[in-house]
């Protein structure tokens, strides 16, 4: 079954859907989010960063990952360590994005929000090798900096209930208890796998 | 230095930290001049009542020794920093919202392998980090406690096996740990495991199916899950584990013997007073360098506890951050020193076969035939456990490891139905350049934050390397495609370490500090190596023998 199918059902405990509830009606609110931390323009530089880190063509109103990271540098939450030769989290963002901009021009002398999408990737290419071009990346180490920033938006796009039902996931509709957990068992409640190797494809083909 | 703390009977806050040699201190009293805090005891107004232990964090370490000292009879008070939950009602099968369990406070990782905190090496609330430890509870071997009489380096323990093994017994008794009877590995018995193993999940089924085409013996694994129904005293009737296997995310329904649904019930049935959200920042001494109060923060209003006696039971990070922050038990010079942390690269590969990886118990299986294997180019060894994982944190093990994105990254997390993993936990050698230190950065409460230092020696990197051959190799004869090894290291351990001697050692063998005569320190700090095998056990078992041992001491006394 699917996100949307188990959610009314008596497979999920109240805390647990209330969280996912919760976590649906953020998202819908997030296409009209406005930033507490971020400028506006670095908002958009962020959510373009992530459009690319995780495309999502097939969905016509994507998870939009940007307004979790503004929340929690406003909020000034963290998750409990950073690496060392990183600055802290709110510095390390502002800078990094900056640099992302450096990169863009280095490489397209253009904003990386204005480039193709073939563009963009090359310039998150350059991030990810560890030595991309850009001032900033004279001090921020950028192999550190696309960790965190990718673990982060990996993390906040998993959490959501679409992209669990993209990878077959449906762990959080526990009860009752599990007893099908071996080798090729399922419960009714589980979603089939479909032949080609990973999940059945809950959306039709890309544009 | 605020006037109230002056005005107790001779007190020295931990701005001026107490001189620890006698000597020293005699001659610098009789120089002291007049004005100072010493010589001018004054009246307090109804001071707070004196209690006979303070214990500081109730996670593995602090929760059994409570339970104990209550069952003693004594005036207990429990200091947690975090929330007293109510899983049944508060947990959500959900990792994201589960986030509160871990110390989220900042740490500063520094070294060549900085070593991830928060969800990886923390925890924080009633319970500590066994409110999301994986209930894995394999006992060390008897080898692991004198790896230095075998191989010339690390550390001895002062203690041996039998020393520990009654603890052990009690500790797997009292939880209700499942696992197998007899166990392969280590010596007999006297005693059997409480229930029969947990069910094996998909991963443990594939570990055991590749395991067994190389000729490496493997087993269902002990667990601190309960297999069936278990009576408990102080708790009642438990509930058998329902296969949920969000055990990093908080147990819901009390079938994990985490603390809040094992010791700490016994501890508050007789009698324990528990105290949440109570964040400890000094403790205070009298001239004669004993502790005779703490002082703490709940909810924003500062305290002060008068105490007998104080555990420490903050875990490796708090408890060398608390004493240093003091000045505290360090003539040794050792706060801090001699970090180590369990070698745990995982290596993960893609099935055939549906495997739907997180239902069941994560570490169903086990072999310890790795313990001392027989082509080891290091010190030491390690153990295999199959693994289970949660969609998001493996989403970020991918996304740190593998550090793909964009449509690959989409498409590889397609498969989370056929994946399964293999990790190890193995030993870990201190080395001068692992450290924990205090910096100059400040967190949300206003403290400095511990940095820790790690880079991986080459003793671990030869232990990784073994490893990471060995779990491809079973990937391998189990069918996996696309194996790829995550490097990792899990628990800080050995910054407050136990010896023989205060010239090497903050704490002796019964984790009381040398020099601080009613300080206790009961956490994976005071190990003075790795070992082989997850701390929680030990802990514990540590945790009550710390405690008999104080007893045994008070009762001396009475007499």
């Amino acid at each position: 079954m699917t996100f949307k199918e188990l959610l009314p059902t008596d497979h999920l405990s109240a805390a647990t859907r209330a969280t996912l509830v919760q976590r649906l009606a953020e998202a819908e609110r997030a296409p009209a989010y406005e930033p507490q931390f971020f400028a506006p323009e670095t908002l958009r530089l962020l959510e373009a960063v992530a459009a690319r880190v995780f495309p999502q063509p097939e969905r016509p109103v994507p998870i939009l990952l940007a307004p979790a990271v503004d929340r929690r540098l406003a909020e000034g939450r963290a998750d409990g360590w950073r690496y060392d030769a990183l600055p802290p989290d709110r510095e390390a963002y502002k800078l990094g994005l900056g640099g992302i901009q450096q990169i863009a021009q280095a490489l397209f002398r253009a904003d990386f929000e204005t480039l193709a999408p073939e563009k963009q990737d090359a310039v998150i290419e350059a991030l990810a090798s560890g030595n991309p071009p850009g001032e900033v990346w004279q001090t921020l180490p950028a192999d550190r900096f696309f960790e965190e920033i990718l673990a982060e938006l990996t993390s906040t796009y998993y959490a959501h209930p679409w992209a669990q039902d993209e990878i077959g996931y449906t762990g959080y509709a526990d009860l009752p208890a599990w007893t099908r957990i071996g080798l090729n068992e399922k419960e009714p409640r589980e979603q089939p796998l479909d032949t080609s190797g990973g999940a059945l494809s809950l959306v039709p083909t890309a544009l | 230095m605020p006037d109230e703390e002056i005005a107790e009977e001779g007190i020295l806050t931990p701005i001026q930290p107490a001189v620890q040699d006698p000597l020293l201190r005699e001659l610098l009293a009789d120089q002291a001049p007049l004005d100072t805090p010493l010589a001018q005891p004054q009246p307090t107004p109804t001071p707070p009542e004196t209690v006979d232990c303070v214990v500081i964090g109730l996670g593995a370490g602090g929760s059994p020794l409570l339970a104990r000292l209550a069952q003693a009879g004594l005036k207990v008070v429990a200091l947690e920093a975090g929330p007293w939950h109510n899983p049944e009602k508060d947990f959500a099968t959900d990792e994201a919202a589960q986030d509160f369990l871990f110390w989220n406070d900042e740490r500063l990782a520094a070294g060549k392998d900085p070593l991830a905190m928060g969800r990886n090496n923390s925890g924080t609330g009633v319970g500590g980090s066994t409110l999301h430890y994986t209930a894995y509870t394999p006992r060390p071997l008897p080898d692991d406690l004198h790896l230095k009489r075998d191989f010339g380096q690390g550390e001895d323990w002062p203690l041996t096996y039998d020393d520990l093994a009654p603890y052990f017994e009690e500790v797997e008794q009292f939880l209700g740990v499942s696992g197998p009877t007899p166990y392969p590995w280590g010596p007999a018995r006297p005693k059997g495991y409480a229930l029969p193993p947990l069910p094996l999940n998909s991963a443990a089924q594939l570990m055991l199916r590749g395991a067994e085409k190389i000729g490496i013996r493997t087993s269902p694994a002990a667990n601190a899950a309960l297999s069936g129904r278990y009576y408990q005293e102080g708790v009642g009737w438990r509930e058998a584990c329902t296969n949920r296997g969000f055990c990093q995310a908080g147990c819901s329904n009390g079938a994990k013997s985490s603390m809040d649904v094992t010791y700490i019930p016994l501890a508050v049935k007789y009698g324990a007073d528990i105290r949440p959200h109570s964040f400890v920042t000094e403790i205070e001494r009298d001239a004669r360098g004993y502790v005779v109060a703490v002082v703490y923060t709940q909810n924003g209003t500062p305290h002060r506890l008068p105490c007998r006696n104080l555990f420490l039971c903050g875990g490796s990070v708090e408890t060398p951050r608390l004493l240093l922050l003091n000045e505290l038990a360090n003539t040794s010079g050792q706060v801090g020193r001699n970090l180590m942390a369990h070698t745990g690269v995982q290596v993960w590969g893609t099935f055939a076969d549906e495997v739907r990886p997180n239902k069941g118990i994560p570490g169903g299986l086990i072999s310890q035939d790795t313990h001392r294997p027989a082509d080891a180019d290091f010190v030491g060894g390690y153990l295999l456990q199959s693994i289970g994982v949660m969609p998001v944190t493996f989403a970020g093990q991918v996304a740190r490891g593998r550090k793909l994105w964009g449509q690959p990254l989409r498409d590889y997390m397609r498969q989370y139905n056929r994946i399964a993993g293999i990790n190890i936990l193995g030993d870990c050698l201190p080395h001068a350049d692992n450290f924990l230190e205090i910096s100059d950065e400040l967190d949300g409460r206003q403290l400095p934050k511990p940095r820790l230092h790690f880079t991986a020696q080459e003793n671990e990197l030869r232990m990784n390397a073994h490893a990471e051959r060995t779990m491809r190799r079973i990937w391998e004869a189990a069918g996996a495609t696309d194996i790829w090894a995550f490097g990792r290291y899990a628990h800080v351990i050995g910054t407050a370490r136990m010896g023989l001697s205060g010239d090497d050692a903050v704490v002796d063998r019964d984790g009381r500090a040398f020099d601080v005569p009613n300080l206790y320190i009961c956490d994976n700090s005071t190990f003075p190596s790795a070992l082989s095998v997850n701390p929680a056990l030990t802990i514990m078992a540590l945790s009550l023998r710390t405690a008999d041992k104080f007893l045994e001491r008070e009762r001396r006394r009475d007499k």
